[in-house]
C-alpha cells in the first residue's frame, strides 16, 4: 500500500467512523473539517513514526506538513529522503 | 444585571476597539453588538420568546459569541453544545432542553436532517455558512442573509436577573446529558469575582484556545467583554508553535488552559524560544495537574503570575484559586474560595472537617446554578440547605488551604473533557459480545487522564479490541473513544455488586 493509502485508511479508520469517507478529500483541512483535534494530532505523528520510522521534530508540528492528506503524504516523502 | 449588558456598556465605552479576533477577522465592539442585535431581532421576529431555549451548534468563530450575545439580547436561553458531538449526542440535548431555534454550521447540516423529526420543538434554523442541503420541513434562514439585510437597534426585552441564561451540558453521571442551568446572576456574580483576582482591566487580551461551549472557556468570554478586553481565538492548538506565533504577534496579556494544554506545549512546542514581553499571566483549571508540570512552565516562564483554579460547570466556572505567589509554598493546593463564594469541607455528618481531616467540598455563593434542567430530583442530590456538594473529596491545611484528595464521582478529565464513563459503558454494552464494561481514567503524560475499557465477554462471545474499538468510533465522538481496552473474566465488585472502579485504574493495559 502507498502512503496516500496508509494515511487516508489510519484517519478513516480512528477518526472518521461513521461519517461520510467522501467527506476527506486529499486537499480538505483536517482541522477545519473537524476530523482531526489537538490529541487527534499527536496519534497522528504518532502512527508516521511508527510506520516510516522517523521522528517528527516539534518544529515540524505545524499545519504546513500535516493539516491535509496531500501536505502528509509530502511531508513523509520529504523526511523518508533524508 | 444581565450579562449582555457587558457588552453593551462597553460599545459606549470602546466602539472602535477589537473585542474578538480570529484570524484576519476582528470585530470591534460596536460591530459585535451591531451582529448580535441583527440575529437577537431575526429571533425575535421569527417567535423565540423570554425563556425559550435556542442552540448553539457552530464552532468558537467570531460567531459562537455573536449568537451567544443575540440569545440573550431576545431574552433566551443559550445553549452551547459540542461540534465534535454525534448524532445521538445532539439529539438528546436538543429533546432535553426543547430547544425552539437552532444555530448550525453548515457542515453539520446533514446531522439536522437525520435527527429534526425527533426534535418536535425546533421551529426554526439559522445555518452559519448557508442552509444549503438542508432538507429538514423547518423554517430557516442563513446567517449572511441576516447580517446583510436585518435590523440592528437592540432589541427592547424584559428579562430579570434571576432568569436562566444559558444551559451547559455535562456528562451525568448516569450517563444522560444533565443541562447546568446558569441565571444571568450567577453568571455576572462569577465574572465579577474572576476579574477581580486575575486583576483584569481593558488592557487586557487572552489567547482562548478552550471552546466556548465548556465553562471555562465560556468564562474567559465574559470576563473580557465585562473588562472591555480582548479575545484572540485560536483552534489551531492541534499545532502548539502555530498559536505561540499568534500569541506573540497579538501581544496577549493571558493565556488559560487545562492541564493537557501546559503539557502539549512543555512537551511538543518550541515554547522555549519565545519570550512573550506582553504576557502577564495564565490560569489552569479543568482538572489537576502535576507540580512536576506546574515547576517546568514557572521554570519555562518564570515572569509570569501562574494561577491554579479549581471550579465546577454547576458554579459557573470557578470555585477556588491559588494566589501566584503562594504557588510554590502551597505546591498541590487548589488555594481558597474565590470573592464571593464559601467553600467549606464537611464530612459525612455534616460537620465541618479539622485542617487535615477529609470531607466534601461544600459551595455557597450566588454563582452556584439554579438548578440541572428538568431534573429536580438531580438537583436535590447536589443542591442542599448549606449549598453545591461537590463530590470532590478535600481536606484544608492549617492555613486554610484546600487540596483534593479525589473526587467522589467517577467522571473522568482527559484533555479538555469531563466524560461519564457510564456513557461509553452503554455504547460498550450495545455490542453483542459484551457482558459488561468499566471504563475507567488511568494517568497520561497528555491527557491527565486517559479511557480504559475493560471488558468481560459473553460466554461463548468472541470480539477483537479491533472490533470493540470501531463500535465505539462508530457511536462515539472521537475523545470519548478508549485509548486502552482489556478484557478480563470478571470485574473486582463490591458485597452490593458495584464495580470497584479504582481498583481497574491500578494497571494499565496493552
Amino acid at each position: 500500500m502507498d502512503a496516500r493509502s496508509e494515511v487516508r485508511n489510519f484517519i478513516l479508520e480512528n477518526f472518521m467512523m461513521g461519517r461520510d469517507p467522501g467527506e476527506l478529500e486529499n486537499s480538505g483541512s483536517l482541522l477545519e473539517l473537524g476530523i482531526i483535534d489537538s490529541t487527534g494530532v499527536l496519534e497522528l505523528v504518532g502512527f508516521i513514526e511508527e510506520t516510516y520510522g522517523f521522528t517528527v521534530e516539534d518544529d515540524e508540528l505545524v499545519p504546513e506538513n500535516l493539516d491535509t492528506i496531500d501536505r502528509i503524504v509530502d511531508y513523509i516523502g520529504r523526511k523518508s529522503q533524508k | 444585571m444581565l450579562i449582555h449588558r457587558y457588552l453593551e456598556e462597553n460599545v459606549e465605552k470602546f466602539p472602535y476597539k477589537d473585542a474578538l479576533i480570529y484570524f484576519s477577522g476582528r470585530l470591534t465592539y460596536i460591530e459585535l453588538e451591531k451582529a448580535a442585535n441583527r440575529l437577537a431581532n431575526r429571533l425575535v421576529d421569527n417567535g423565540i420568546k423570554p425563556g425559550d431555549r435556542v442552540g448553539i451548534l457552530i464552532e468558537p468563530l467570531i460567531n459562537y459569541a455573536v449568537a451567544y450575545f443575540a440569545i440573550l439580547k431576545a431574552g433566551a436561553i443559550a445553549v452551547g453544545l459540542n461540534t465534535q458531538g454525534t448524532a445521538r449526542n445532539f439529539k438528546s440535548i436538543l429533546r432535553d432542553c426543547e430547544v425552539s431555534g437552532l444555530i448550525v454550521l453548515s457542515r453539520l447540516i446533514h446531522v439536522l436532517n437525520e435527527i429534526y423529526q425527533e426534535i418536535p420543538s425546533l421551529k426554526y434554523v439559522i445555518g452559519d455558512g448557508g442552509i444549503e442541503g438542508l432538507t429538514a420541513k423547518l423554517h430557516s434562514e442563513s446567517w449572511l442573509d441576516i447580517q446583510m439585510s436585518g435590523d440592528h437597534k437592540r432589541p427592547n426585552v424584559y428579562q430579570r436577573p434571576e432568569a436562566p441564561a444559558q444551559i451547559i451540558y455535562t456528562s451525568g453521571t448516569t450517563g444522560d446529558p444533565k443541562g447546568v442551568t446558569l441565571s444571568h446572576k450567577n453568571l455576572t456574580a462569577n465574572t465579577d469575582s474572576i476579574v477581580q483576582y486575575l486583576q483584569l482591566t481593558h488592557e487586557d487580551k487572552v489567547m482562548a484556545i478552550l471552546p466556548f461551549f465548556y465553562s471555562y472557556g465560556n468564562s474567559l468570554l465574559l470576563t473580557h467583554i465585562r473588562v472591555g478586553g480582548s479575545i484572540v481565538m485560536d483552534t489551531r492548538f492541534a499545532y502548539p508553535n502555530v498559536v505561540l506565533d499568534v500569541m506573540s504577534q497579538e501581544r496577549v496579556t493571558g493565556f488559560s488552559g487545562v492541564p493537557s494544554t501546559f503539557a502539549i506545549l512543555m512537551h511538543k512546542s518550541n515554547i522555549h524560544n519565545y519570550r512573550f514581553e506582553h504576557l502577564r499571566y495564565i490560569t489552569q483549571a479543568g482538572g489537576p495537574m502535576t507540580p512536576a508540570l506546574t515547576e517546568k512552565i514557572m521554570k519555562a516562564m518564570p515572569h509570569l503570575k501562574i494561577y491554579i483554579m479549581y471550579g465546577q460547570t454547576e458554579a459557573s466556572a470557578r470555585l477556588s484559586y491559588l494566589e501566584p505567589e503562594m504557588l510554590l509554598k502551597k505546591l498541590g493546593s487548589i488555594g481558597k474560595a474565590i470573592p464571593g463564594v464559601t467553600l467549606t469541607v464537611k464530612n459525612d455528618q455534616g460537620d465541618v472537617c479539622k485542617p487535615g481531616e477529609v470531607g466534601e467540598i461544600v459551595a455557597a455563593g450566588d454563582n452556584i446554578m439554579l438548578g440541572y434542567w428538568n431534573k429536580s430530583a438531580e438537583t436535590a442530590q447536589v443542591i442542599k440547605s448549606d449549598g453545591l456538594h461537590t463530590g470532590d473529596l478535600a481536606k484544608t491545611d492549617e492555613d486554610g488551604y484546600l487540596y483534593i484528595v479525589s473526587r467522589k464521582s467517577d467522571m473522568i478529565k482527559s484533555g479538555a473533557h469531563r466524560i461519564s464513563p457510564k456513557e461509553i459503558d452503554e455504547i460498550l454494552a450495545e455490542h453483542e459480545a459484551v457482558q459488561e464494561s468499566a471504563v475507567v481514567g488511568v494517568p497520561d503524560e497528555i491527557l491527565g487522564e486517559a479511557l480504559k475499557a475493560v471488558i468481560v465477554l459473553r460466554q461463548g462471545a468472541q470480539a477483537t479490541v479491533r472490533d470493540l474499538l470501531k463500535h465505539c468510533r462508530a457511536n462515539l465522538p472521537a475523545f470519548k473513544v478508549p485509548k486502552y481496552i482489556e478484557f478480563r473474566e470478571s470485574l473486582p465488585k463490591t458485597s452490593s455488586g458495584k464495580i470497584r472502579r479504582h481498583l481497574l485504574t491500578e494497571q494499565k493495559s496493552e
